[in-house]
């Protein structure tokens, strides 16, 4: 696999156990365990509002959980000072889901940002570095000098997927990555992260409703319902569940339609 | 000649904790260059430049890797940079000693990089030239211009309308914005008008000591307050406070689509947003007007008392021959026009905005000053026509 820093050959990136999420007197974690294993592509599901995003932030070191421990890498992140949790950050790439692009920079200019904030990198050397990431993510370089608001809904989310990319993250973290796309764009985006998962690879954890990407490009799909992780394992396993929890959100009728496109294609 | 047998390093000062540097190393004999280190985004360092020193022989080079401790997407980069310089310059490159998964990352790499002769033009950029800019700044006042004078026709329209039918007037929002922008404000303007009339007591009253005129602080004082001083600070105040606001406001609609929301449902943008404001602010500025000059008033009387020997009675008493009605109405009659320069500035800014935060940021800023610029420009303008009309 990939040769690089230690803490690299840790079997579990990101681990999560025992969280306990509350917002006042509503918890909408309670006993949830997580762990991504090195180099496989995470899906995380639930139903709307059952706490996703939150638990990818705090995946992330953007929000704390009420109690329970996570490590990323094999360092426990409670507690972390400064330099450390920026060492973690540096390993970790994020695509929010609005994309986040900084709207008063053009997009090379985006995708310089972690490397001139993180790295003493000279500016040909970074500008260099960026216009590879942004090839890498399926731009072409006339992308480079437009600014956020120039851009469609694919390109801006290519060009975030870009930044996301920008120091070399072991981890690869994506909100709802096929939000706002049309077909084609959401099967490219998919390939996309197939392909830079297979040539990079990276670990990636993502978060989505679609089921055609739960299909084609998870290997595992962690199910998030009654405040924790009731289920998890591929798209078939899922699929052919006796509970009926799990069944209801698998099995539904737009589940089957996907699911027998899938034998389809396979 | 070559540097024979040492080593190139690319100082990663950034390091934190056990990072392998990215390092070049010559053999003896100058015809291998080993790759050692870390050549990945956090180790790279400063090497890039240091890469290309020396000359080198003519002929072949064999570029050994098997030292390298990682390697990534910035650092397989960086090597493929450094082949394409070696052969720019006629040299021909081997590359040993790379794990299978690096040879394919270089591959990768070097199918997706830029071709070096990509220079800065076609990336765009470049600042314009001085005179390109000042162009391009007067094209856009004269546009913003032509544009603050369409909304204020719009609004003046808006304004018709609601003589002729009052009751369409959104009333509630009006009571709002009195409420918000004007009782609101209350004490920020006590505060600020009490220490402007200490102020000027103070200095006006030093001087007329002098001359044994102790007394005529009273004229000096209310006279400037009624007439100059109690609108123009007030309506300062309320052009930072609640102009501000308005473009802010609305600004931030605009960027979330809400006035677009607001139009589909059929709502006009200026009927609900901007005329409120705008008679709220009508009512509530004189009235803030008259507060602010009975607190500038009041300070120049505490300082009057403390300095300059003038009890309160004797002060009290003095007023009604400094001033007549007419220095306070010539005030008042200034704070509605205020109102209105305030707000349409306001809501203008506020629909000029486009795009994100920055935007909403800078349209802000600019309907404050454009609001103080306007309100003293006008104050001028008031002026001239009083002293026309010898009042």
């Amino acid at each position: 696999m990939r040769e690089g820093p230690p803490g690299l050959d840790v079997e579990h990136p990101v681990e999560l156990k025992g969280i306990r999420t509350c917002f006042g007197a509503t918890c909408i974690h309670e006993g949830l365990d997580l762990w991504v294993s090195r180099g496989e592509i995470l899906a995380l599901v639930g139903a709307s509002g059952c706490g996703k995003s939150v638990l990818l932030r705090e995946m992330i070191l953007l929000a704390r959980p009420s109690a329970g421990r996570v490590s990323l890498f094999g360092e426990e992140v409670v507690d972390l000072d400064a330099p450390a949790a920026n060492r973690l950050r540096r390993r970790i790439g994020i695509l929010f889901q609005q994309g986040a692009l900084f709207n008063s920079l053009t997009v090379l200019e985006n995708i310089s940002v972690p490397l001139k904030e993180q790295t003493d990198l000279s500016r040909p050397m970074i500008r260099d570095i960026a216009l590879l990431k942004l090839r890498l993510a399926g731009l072409s370089a006339d992308a480079a000098p437009k600014y956020p608001s120039q851009l469609s809904g694919g390109m801006h989310k290519r060009a975030a997927l870009a930044r996301a990319l920008a120091m070399d993250p072991d981890l690869l973290v994506l909100d709802e990555p096929g939000t706002g796309l049309d077909p084609a764009g959401a099967d490219d985006l998919d390939e996309l992260i197939r392909d830079l998962h297979q040539s990079l690879g990276l670990t990636v954890v993502m978060t989505t409703h679609d089921l055609d990407t739960l299909w084609r490009v998870s290997h595992r799909v962690a199910f998030l319902a009654e405040r924790r992780i009731l289920a998890s394992g591929s798209m078939a396993e899922l699929s052919e569940s006796d509970d009926p929890r799990v069944a209801a959100y698998f099995q539904g009728p737009r589940a089957r339609a996907a699911r027998s496109l899938e034998w389809k294609r396979a | 000649m070559p540097p024979t047998g040492g080593q190139v390093r690319g100082a990663a000062r950034r390091s934190d904790g056990p990072v392998d540097p990215a390092r070049l190393e010559w053999s003896e004999d100058g015809r291998t260059l080993r790759l050692l280190g870390s050549w990945t985004t956090a180790a790279l360092g400063e090497i890039g430049g240091l890469a290309a020193e020396g000359e080198r022989p003519a002929g072949s080079l064999t570029i050994d890797g098997a030292g390298l401790s990682g390697l990534d997407t910035a650092g397989a980069l960086l090597l493929h940079r450094l082949r394409e310089r070696l052969e720019g310059q006629g040299i021909s490159t081997r590359l040993v000693g790379l794990g299978d998964h690096q040879a394919d990352l270089l591959e990768l790499v070097a199918g997706k990089a830029e071709p070096a002769s990509a220079g800065a033009s076609e990336l765009g950029g470049g600042r314009p030239g001085s005179l390109e800019a000042l162009g391009r700044a007067t094209l856009g006042w004269t546009a913003e211009g032509l544009g603050m004078l369409s909304f204020g026709g719009a609004v003046s329209m808006a304004l018709l309308g609601a003589l002729v039918s009052p009751l369409r007037v959104r009333w509630r929002q009006v009571f709002r914005v009195v409420e918000l922008d004007g009782v609101r404000a209350l004490p920020v303007l006590a505060m600020l008008a009490f220490l402007l009339g200490v102020v000027i007591a103070y200095q006006s009253g030093v001087q007329l000591r002098v001359y044994g005129g102790n007394l005529y602080v009273v004229d000096l004082v209310t006279i400037t307050v009624l007439r100059e001083l109690g609108p123009m600070m007030t309506a300062i105040v309320v052009a930072g406070r609640s102009g501000s606001a308005y473009a802010a406001q609305i600004g931030t609609m605009q960027v979330t689509e809400e006035v677009d929301a607001l139009r589909s449902i059929g709502v006009a943008p200026l009927d609900l947003l901007v005329l409120p404001k705008i008679l709220g602010l009508v009512v509530a500025l004189p009235l803030l007007t008259v507060f602010a000059n009975v607190a500038a008033v009041v300070g120049a009387m505490v300082m009057s008392a403390m300095m300059l020997d003038l009890s309160p009675e004797v002060f009290v008493r003095r007023i009604p021959e400094a001033v007549t009605l007419s220095s306070l109405m010539t005030g008042l009659a200034k704070a509605p026009v205020f109102a209105v320069a305030i707000a349409v500035v306001g809501c203008y800014q506020g629909f000029q905005v486009r795009g994100g935060a920055d935007s909403v940021g800078s349209h802000t800023t600019t309907s404050v000053v454009q609001a103080i610029v306007l309100v003293i420009v006008l104050d001028a303008g008031f002026s001239v026509v009083y002293s026309w009309m010898g009042i």
